[in-house]
């Protein structure tokens, strides 16, 4: 039986029976990201995993995480261990410290085994731009569709069964988007929620760490160990952390949940629509009171354009440090300047490139009230008018994706509904830093797709029982490709 | 608002410390086109230069200043692990005055 395919609830249970070790668990896990063929991994810690499992401390024993093998997507800060978030500009970079994240799991017992690929800088929504070229998704074998990204490597080696959970992180929909396109949970809480210290910052405004599991419950259980203000991290909140797996099996009769009309609508696949409206009858069952609301089309329209302009402009900063010279792939040149401009020159793929010049131009002091300022203007009403389904409602409900996983060479029409809305709203839970969860209803020609459920601030216990719910109704959990479900 | 053209997106890349060959300028160009046709959505959308720019998700407000005590996060030489010219603990640059 391949053990990494169960939940990290039924790996804990035969971990604590005995009828599993983690050495044993490390091993099979290590031998699998070997056999990898769908360019998941960044690098495999060989040694470093066998070593830690020989000295993991049986204290931690009741820990969820107590042994079980692991994934971090290469833009988190390891200790010792090569991380480049899937750039060449980083090619060799060895981090001195550890992102929180992977401490508050190495302390939980968890074993990493492995860093994964990502859209270069986490940069990118489709897992073909990392360094390594594309990632593949586990559940089509002929690698013609996409898995998505940014955190490809993460989704990849969940739903391939290498790990039973994965972080990834989620800066327009980096975790939400993969997860419904490859069969996964994938949880973005509260931005604050979980510290961001030592993860590599793309938009520090938008950036948030997320993660996939296999179950909602598992989710919860992870948001237990991930949860807390960080000294190290100034925007980790000071909201006090409850238990989220508490009351996760509770009635969420009499709960209130929205579905934005001009969402929907905008999607054209009717698998998807029949799919979701089915599930929207089992939140129904559940004791749940759905309404149909509706969000201003401009605005929605505005979300994607939004983004953009915010994401690239904060990008531009933030990897203004990527110069070669503290840290990274140094290219010689005749003067420091040119040392600079040939490492960047070489580190940086085409895409990156224009990501930093658009967000470069938005921010010119003659283009700023255009563009940056307009953007930063326009998110306050795109999160004011979410905000306001929230006073009535306790979650939104809606399609993940305007499909399942889409094929590589789908070329898309920039100013549709479909582009525009369904295929980029996600990036509304960033804009607000609202807790938002994708979590698989269906199947089409054999690939899994996904619907999400996002919540208020801080609102995850509520989030999740929703959730649970509807994942005990559709029984779509624990899904990994190539296992019949 | 700038004109986008080739030199303006070539000088915006010379202040990044890169360089954009033509044929990433004319696919950056096409790009652009989409993003100033989106961005004129958001144009559309009455009120939107009436309120604040948001700059973060919420608000948030701390009534507390950290304890001010001295540490030492990272060693010289940890600092300069990653460097690739270092010499006497200090990272090596090409002459700037001969």
């Amino acid at each position: 039986m391949n053990y990494l395919s169960l939940s990290l609830v039924e790996l804990h249970n035969l971990i604590v029976s005995g009828k599993v070790t983690p050495e044993q668990l490390v091993k099979d896990s290590l031998e699998l990201a070997r056999k990898d063929n769908n360019n998941a991994f960044e690098y495999i810690c060989e040694k470093e995993a066998i070593e830690e499992v020989k000295n993991l401390d049986p204290k931690l024993k009741d820990s969820i995480f107590y042994g079980i093998p692991i994934v971090i997507k290469d833009n988190f800060s390891t200790k010792d261990i090569p991380t480049t978030g899937s750039s060449n500009i980083l090619k060799g970079y060895i981090p001195l410290f550890s992102s929180e994240v992977a401490l508050r799991l190495k302390k939980a017992g968890a074993i990493l085994i492995g860093k994964t690929t990502l859209d270069e800088l986490a940069m990118g929504g489709s897992g073909t731009t990392g360094h390594l070229g594309t990632t593949f998704n586990p559940w089509d074998p002929t690698h013609q569709h996409l898995i998505g990204g940014s955190s490809c490597g993460s989704a990849a080696a969940i739903s391939g069964g290498i790990v039973p959970f994965a972080v990834g992180s989620d800066t327009g929909d980096s975790v939400r988007k993969p997860a419904n396109n490859a069969g996964l949970v994938g949880f973005k809480p509260t931005w604050g929620r979980i510290s961001r210290y030592g993860l590599f910052p793309f938009a520090t405004s938008l950036d948030h760490v997320a993660y996939f599991n296999r179950t909602v419950e598992d989710a919860a259980l992870t948001l237990n160990v991930l949860a807390g203000r960080d000294e190290k991290d100034a925007s980790s909140s000071l909201v006090p952390v409850v238990d989220f797996v508490k009351n996760i099996n509770d009635s969420i009769k009499g709960k209130k949940i929205a579905v934005i009309k001009e969402i929907v609508d905008s999607i054209n696949n009717k698998t998807i629509i029949d799919a979701f409206n089915k599930s929207i009858n089992m939140l129904r069952d559940n004791g749940a009171i759905v309404d149909e609301v509706s969000v201003d089309i401009k605005l929605l329209k505005a979300i994607y354009p939004t983004y953009i302009i915010i994401s690239c402009a904060e990008a531009t900063s933030n990897n203004a440090n990527l110069d070669g010279i503290k840290f990274g792939n140094r290219i010689e040149g005749d003067s420091f300047e040119q040392v600079m401009i040939n490492t960047r020159n070489n580190g940086f793929s085409e895409l990156i490139k224009r990501r930093f010049v658009i967000g470069s131009f938005s921010l010119l002091s003659e283009n700023a009230n255009e563009l940056f300022i307009r953007a930063q203007k326009c998110r306050r009403l795109i999160v004011d008018a979410f905000n306001k389904v929230f006073e009535n409602y306790d979650a939104i409900y809606c399609p993940a994706s305007p499909s399942a996983a889409p094929l590589m060479d789908s070329v898309s029409d920039t100013l549709s509904n479909e582009y525009l809305i369904a295929d980029n709203y996600l990036a509304y839970g960033n804009m607000g830093g609202f807790p938002s969860i994708t979590l698989p209803i269906g199947f089409e020609n054999g690939l899994p797709f996904g619907a999400n459920l996002t919540a208020k601030p801080f609102d995850e216990s509520n989030l999740l029982k929703i959730a649970n719910s509807l994942e005990k109704a559709t029984g779509l959990s624990s899904l990994v490709a190539g296992k019949e479900k | 608002m700038k004109e986008v053209n080739e030199s303006v997106l070539q000088e915006a890349a010379n202040k990044l410390m890169f360089s954009l060959k033509d044929d990433e300028v004319q696919r950056l160009l096409i790009e652009f086109k989409h993003i100033i046709k989106q961005m004129e959505l958001i144009g559309e959308i009455e009120n939107v230069d009436k309120v604040e720019p948001m700059t973060f998700p919420f608000d948030v407000t701390n009534s507390f200043l950290r304890e001010d005590k001295t540490s030492e996060p990272l060693k010289r030489e940890d600092a300069l692990k990653n460097a690739k010219d270092v010499v006497d603990g200090q990272i090596r640059l090409p002459k700037v005055v001969g």
